[in-house]
């Protein structure tokens, strides 16, 4: 009984401790315009991990989302380039978010 | 039989005398670690680097592309024709602006056309990896192109400080080279992009002809490693590894070649 609860809390610790390695890895992002009023964002962590999967939000000036997506198979975001102002914001989690700013963004 | 022996030990000091002439494919930028995405001059030149010396003619190569995330872009059209000065003479060369895109490893590859080298009478055709990394996201760097001659790097090529050591392993078809020869240059004068010309200042002297074109082994596993004493870019060359060994009815070296960049620590 109490080697179950051990194995128990050695698992809850492992789940805890695994994904930290990941996040502990400096997140990034490069956007670039990709033509035809595309804009494409790469992501990635320094280790050379992929960002498959990383939630990515395109806000306007108030702040409100105006599109919202995941990085695909290659770390990459592809949406069209927004009228006024805007922010990409690449989320990989609490403390690891890349914010780029529309007018960063050229060829 | 003593004058077999003599034949014979002729032979050979004929035979390998010649090819102590390195000849080195450049594929040439000068900043191989870079922040940010952005254009980027690239020269490629078939030259001897350590002396900046004779510069042989290039011919439309048969491939020149870069890999980046496992995707291959091909850069063949964009190759514009240059005339090359080194310090003893001017040959055809060529040369291409590519922009670089995102972040992570721009593997640039070339597979030139044969060159005939009338003083062999041979067939010289290297095939040369230069590798530039953006915002230091690696992506590319180890991974085996899958040219016929290649060296695959086992340290990032554009992240060396002086001092550390270069490793590699050479491959044919994929497959490593057991002690396969590697020559090693050391790219001595300065490439001056905008006068396509090298400096006529060499940054070190070599006290040997030795030292001009080191020549190493690779391992019975196809690996080499080398300490690289300075700054600048270093060119690796194993000759003669690729699968074709004739071309136009003469002898053909497929050589594997790759250049790194090294940094003091400053």
């Amino acid at each position: 009984m109490f080697k179950k609860k051990l194995v128990i809390v050695g698992v809850l610790l492992l789940v805890a401790i695994v994904p930290t390695p990941v996040l502990a890895h400096t997140p990034l992002c490069s956007c670039y315009e990709g033509g035809n009023d595309t804009v494409i964002c790469e992501g990635g962590f320094s280790d050379g991990s992929s960002a498959a999967g990383v939630a990515v939000r395109v806000v306007n000036e108030d702040g409100k989302v105006i599109v919202k997506g995941k990085m695909d198979d290659f770390s990459e975001f592809v949406f069209d380039k927004p009228e006024g102002p805007y922010k990409v914001i690449f989320d990989a989690g609490p403390g690891h978010e890349v914010e780029i700013k529309g007018e960063e963004i050229t060829e | 039989m003593k004058k077999a022996v003599l034949g014979l030990t002729a032979f050979i000091l004929v035979a390998t005398a010649a090819p102590a002439m390195a000849h080195f494919q450049m594929v040439y930028t000068p900043e191989s670690a870079l922040e940010k995405a952005g254009p980027i001059d690239l020269k490629l030149v078939f030259t001897h680097p350590f002396e900046a010396g004779h510069t042989m003619k290039m011919e439309k190569p048969e491939r020149f592309f870069v890999v980046r995330k496992g995707r291959k872009k091909d850069l063949l059209d964009t190759l514009k024709p240059i005339q090359w000065t080194s310090l003893t003479n001017s040959a055809a060369a060529y040369e291409a602006e590519y922009r670089l895109r995102g972040m992570g490893d721009n593997v640039f590859c070339l597979v030139p056309s044969p060159y005939y080298e009338a003083q062999e009478d041979i067939y010289i055709q290297q095939m040369t990896k230069m590798v530039v990394n953006t915002a230091g996201f690696p992506t590319d760097w180890d991974a085996e192109v899958g040219l016929p001659a290649e060296i695959v790097p086992l340290d990032k090529p554009y992240a060396l400080w002086t001092g550390n050591v270069f490793r590699g392993v050479v491959k044919s078809n994929g497959k490593p080279v057991p002690n396969a020869e590697i020559e090693v240059e050391y790219m001595n004068h300065r490439p001056l992009m905008a006068h396509n010309a090298f400096a006529q200042q060499a940054a070190v002297e070599a006290p040997q002809d030795a030292f001009v074109t080191m020549t190493i082994r690779a391992d019975a596993d196809g690996k080499f490693v080398f300490g690289i004493p300075r700054a600048g870019w270093w060119g690796f060359c194993a000759l003669g590894v690729g699968p074709a060994d004739e071309y136009k009815e003469k002898e053909l070296s497929q050589d594997a070649v790759i250049w790194v960049q090294a940094r003091d620590m400053k």
